[in-house]
């Protein structure tokens, strides 16, 4: 066990230091690919055998590393998709004049993702996880150098360091009170960790408000980078705040209730902020937006649950992370293939490319069918879990703890509508219907090793959901206050009747053949172009992402606030030109961060007066704040 | 298995016959309503042979998706058939009995039909599909808030089995009228009847569910067609599954579903003669009731 993790470690180094030869720079990232594998392997061994290797948790200050189970898990999902996300990288950058840098970048990443899971001591902790927010960052600069790309990234430094300040409050508290390893007493400290353990994992987490940065860098990193932050690094900062959470200090439902409240903003924000978007990878990443709410919901549901109920939606929450991580590495990556056969990646330019890259396109289908969590496949089967989770909150007695439970019930089904809608428009717009540019028309299939990687995400979305009943019971099982979750096959979970994904597999695949089958008995005559009231089809008539929510941007016009100016100009009375702009502004952006932004500065300016450069006032100021504390010893405030 | 379980299932895969009729009588019922003589209830049968002697026509530029859809749509109709217990019994069919996998079935179709949609890139199939999915954000939002509502009476429970039990002797509870009244507010709306959509319209521009199926011809537009009408029979059985008398014994149950089904169709054929289709950005404000209803009722019950 220890020695195959060891390896994947080894593999990963070595990885990372073929790029300081040139003729060993096309090894790197397979050599890493094969070391993310060997590590997701020893963490399947480490989940499967329930055993911890390595150190223990320890609240001295004493660099250390070890895995227990739930560690384990979270070892997996960084091995298990750095594997594929490495390997479509390889082809992504092979003519790329940055891929000696960006292969040890993208090494260091990966071995900080999974070292963070295994950290044992609070130095280790935070020592990866400054090295999880800085390694991305450093690789998008190396890798786009406009001035757009560098604005973004310094969003995310921003916003990641003001509310990460919050896992360096929450961890150095806990290793102060010596609850790393044990569990904080509730109190005044714990509240505390709490809160501050909230905001700051949330923020990494991109849990709404706080998720400002997210949309601005996941889509100027190269795809393989953007997969890895999405799938893996934002569940690695979830793994934070579960053992917080869960195992550090006692679970409190108060913080369940937040976590409902949080995760609801976060899944229907992310949602409807997915759908209005024109670009994919923008998209995909307020998708991931979402896709944090709903784990959080169901950590939330988690909190405030007790019982068996209590180890279910933790299974549900870890089990809906394991399967966002596989599809949106899969949406990534796809994404990646179609900027590199089309030359961008807005989808009204993409279309049509099932047809000019069957593989990249199949598998993007299939990943969209499994975000919209449509059955029979792996996002269904956890958000059938999530949703069965929140249904046993709002079952409770409490009057306050069944409306919690029923308004995030219904925001989890408004999120679940939104994000089908989403990508109906993903999948319709890039994939199929007539190509939408001159570049989509003659793309070229993307190459064979990324064909590989999407084939092996789609074919986890199909395995994943059959597995959903033993992965349930393993997962259910990490619980720290323990608890069984039912019977392992076929989650057969008390008061419901039953998610049988399997039965699903088969009888949706069997009718589906059995109808087609009847549907093609009568043949097919020649094709007729589509129905327009007997004009000829035009494609600048095509329908576009705006036209497509545009039912949905009316009825929610008072809380969207879109924004539409046209511009006529006339030449006598000739109109001779219409400019039309719309836009949908993002307003977390224009009612939270800008007033705060500008509060902030108007309180730079008010305190740069202290600062006058004059040296009597600062031998006041010195006075006054040895004054200050004289009295403050005098008062015994100071012992 | 018993023999109740048996009947009730052969009933089940029976609704795959009878769907056709219920649709049939609402316009029979509607047609002398409103001062015609309508067609008659067999009417959709005669569609179903007429379009199944038809070859199919494709779209020039469509691809797999347009020609599969068809089939993925019925199907998942058909196993949400399966999903719903017929007089309180069903054999599970290996998909349970779960409210929350019959939502997840119809969001499949919904899915199906609207990518069938963007293959064509037909404008008024895309406009009926947007109008669909955009209805759907609310419908499935109150539609699990009525679940909510209603497992409370089965003690939390989501089974479609324990809820047909529960439902029949909840009416002394306030809450259980607020759930019937918002599961027949969505019920409208996913059903696609007046007043949220007409579904005899011939105008493509007022189109909700109708407009996907205007590029589909022979068999595939008879699946389709026959999926709406399962669709229909569906939540009408569902309606009667969750809010209609349980009875003692399987035969009792059936009649009280057949007379339960024929009071909704003609209620149906009632409130279409009656009610005209409202404007398309109302409708969210319509379902928007439907989950104030609820939430009104949640804490009516917990109080």
């Amino acid at each position: 066990m220890t020695a195959l993790l060891l390896a994947g470690v080894a593999t990963l180094a070595v990885g990372m230091l073929a790029p300081s030869l040139r003729s060993t720079t096309g090894l790197a990232l397979p050599a890493q690919a094969v070391g993310a594998a060997l590590l997701a392997a020893g963490g399947v061994w480490v989940l499967a055998a329930d055993a911890a290797v390595g150190a223990a948790f320890s609240s001295e200050i004493r660099p250390s590393l070890g895995l227990d189970a739930l560690s384990g898990f979270f070892v997996v999902l960084v091995g298990a998709c750095a594997a594929p996300a490495l390997v479509a990288g390889r082809d992504a950058l092979r003519d790329s004049p940055v891929r000696r840098p960006l292969a040890v970048l993208t090494g260091g990443f990966v071995l900080a993702l999974a070292g963070l899971p295994a950290a044992r001591d609070v130095t280790t902790f935070l020592g990866f996880w400054e090295l999880m927010t800085l390694l991305p960052a450093a690789a998008i600069l190396v890798a786009r150098r406009e001035r757009a790309v560098r604005d973004a990234v310094f969003v995310y430094l921003a916003v990641t360091h003001i509310g990460g300040a919050g896992v360096w409050v929450a961890m150095l508290l806990l290793a102060q009170h010596g609850a790393l390893g044990g569990t904080l007493a509730p109190g005044g400290p714990a509240a505390l960790v709490t809160v501050a353990a909230i905001a700051g994992f949330g923020t990494k987490a991109g849990l709404a408000p706080l998720h400002a940065w997210l949309p601005r860098a996941h889509p100027v990193a190269p795809a393989h980078l953007s997969a890895l932050m999405s799938a893996v690094m934002l569940k690695v900062a979830l793994y934070g705040l579960i053992r917080v959470l869960f195992e550090w200090t006692a679970p409190t439902a108060a913080a369940g209730y937040a976590l409902l409240g949080l995760g609801a903003l976060s899944a229907v924000g992310g949602a409807l902020y997915a759908l209005l978007q024109g670009e994919l990878k923008r998209l995909l990443a307020f998708s991931s937006i979402e896709n944090v709410g709903i784990v959080v919901l169901a950590l939330g549901a988690a909190l405030v649950l007790e019982g068996p109920w209590s180890a279910i939606a933790f299974g549900a929450a870890l089990l809906h992370a394991a399967n966002h991580a596989a599809f949106k590495a899969l949406l990534f990556l796809g994404a990646g293939a179609l900027s590199d056969a089309v030359g961008r990646t807005d989808l009204d330019r993409l279309g049509g490319l099932l047809r000019r890259m069957p593989w990249a396109a199949g598998a993007l289908l299939a990943g969209c069918a499994a975000i919209a969590s449509l059955p029979p496949l792996n996002g269904f089967a956890s958000e059938w879990l999530a949703l069965h989770a929140l249904l046993e909150v709002a079952a409770g007695d409490a009057t306050g703890q069944a409306l919690a439970g029923a308004v995030s019930l219904a925001a989890l089904g408004v999120t679940a509508g939104l994000a089908l809608m989403a990508f109906a428009k993903v999948a319709g717009m890039a994939l199929l219907g007539a190509p939408r540019s001159a570049e989509a028309a003659t793309a070229q299939d993307a190459p064979a090793g990324t064909r590989a990687a999407l084939a092996a995400l789609a074919a986890s979305c199909v395995g994943l959901a059959a597995a959903t009943g033993p992965l349930l019971h393993a997962l259910g099982g990490l619980h720290p206050a323990g608890g069984a979750p039912g019977p392992a096959l076929a989650p057969a979970l008390p008061g419901t009747g039953g998610l049988p994904p399997l039965g699903l597999l088969v009888v949706l695949a069997l009718l589906t053949a059995l109808l087609a089958r009847l549907a093609a008995g009568r043949g097919r005559t020649a094709a007729a172009p589509a129905w327009a009231c007997g004009q000829p089809g035009d494609p600048a008539l095509a329908w576009t992402s705006a036209g497509f929510t545009k039912t949905l941007r009316l009825v929610l016009e008072p809380a969207l606030r879109p924004q539409r100016e046209v511009t006529t100009r006339t030449r006598g009375a000739v109109v001779t030109e219409i400019a039309h702009r719309a836009e949908t502004p993002h307003h977390f952006d224009t009612l939270l961060y800008r007033p705060a932004l500008r509060a902030s500065l108007r309180a730079a300016r008010t305190a740069r007066r202290l600062q006058s450069g004059s040296l009597r006032l600062y031998l006041g100021y010195l006075l006054a704040l040895v004054l200050v504390l004289l009295a403050l010893v005098r008062l015994e405030v100071l012992a | 298995m018993s023999a109740a379980t048996a009947v009730a299932g052969a009933l089940q895969v029976a609704g795959v016959a009878l769907a056709p009729l219920a649709a049939g009588v609402v316009q029979h019922l509607k047609g002398r309503l409103q001062g015609r003589r309508g067609p008659s209830p067999l009417q959709p049968y005669r569609d179903l042979r007429r379009l199944s002697r038809k070859s199919g026509v494709d779209v020039a530029g469509s691809g797999p998706v347009y020609r599969a859809a068809p089939a993925v749509v019925a199907a998942a109709t058909l196993a949400a058939l399966l999903v719903v217990p017929v007089a309180g019994h069903g054999p599970g069919w290996g998909l349970g009995h779960d409210a929350v996998t019959l939502v997840g079935l119809l969001a499949l179709a919904r899915f199906a039909t609207a990518l069938a949609a963007w293959d064509t890139g037909s404008g008024f199939a895309l406009m009926g599909a947007a109008r669909d999915l955009a209805f759907a954000v609310f419908a499935e939002g109150v539609l699990l808030l009525v679940v909510a509502l209603a497992a409370r009476q089965a003690g939390g429970s989501t089974d479609l089995l324990a809820l047909a039990d529960a439902g029949a002797g909840a009416w002394a509870d306030p809450s259980h009228w607020c759930a019937a009244l918002a599961f027949a507010l969505v019920a409208i709306a996913e059903t696609g009847r007046q007043p949220v959509d007409n579904p005899d319209t011939h105008l493509e521009l007022t189109m909700v569910h109708e407009g996907p199926l205007l590029e589909y011809a022979g068999r595939d537009l008879a699946l389709l067609t026959w999926a709406g009408w399962a669709r229909l029979w569906l939540v009408l059985l569902l309606g009667v599954a969750l809010f209609a008398p349980a009875a003692g014994s399987v035969l009792a149950g059936l009649a009280i579903a057949a007379g339960a089904v024929a009071l909704l169709c003609a209620a149906l054929a009632l409130t279409e003669t009656a009610l005209a289709k409202m404007r398309i950005l109302r409708v969210p404000l319509f379902l928007g009731g439907g989950a104030a209803l609820c939430v009104a009722g949640l804490a009516g019950a917990t109080l």
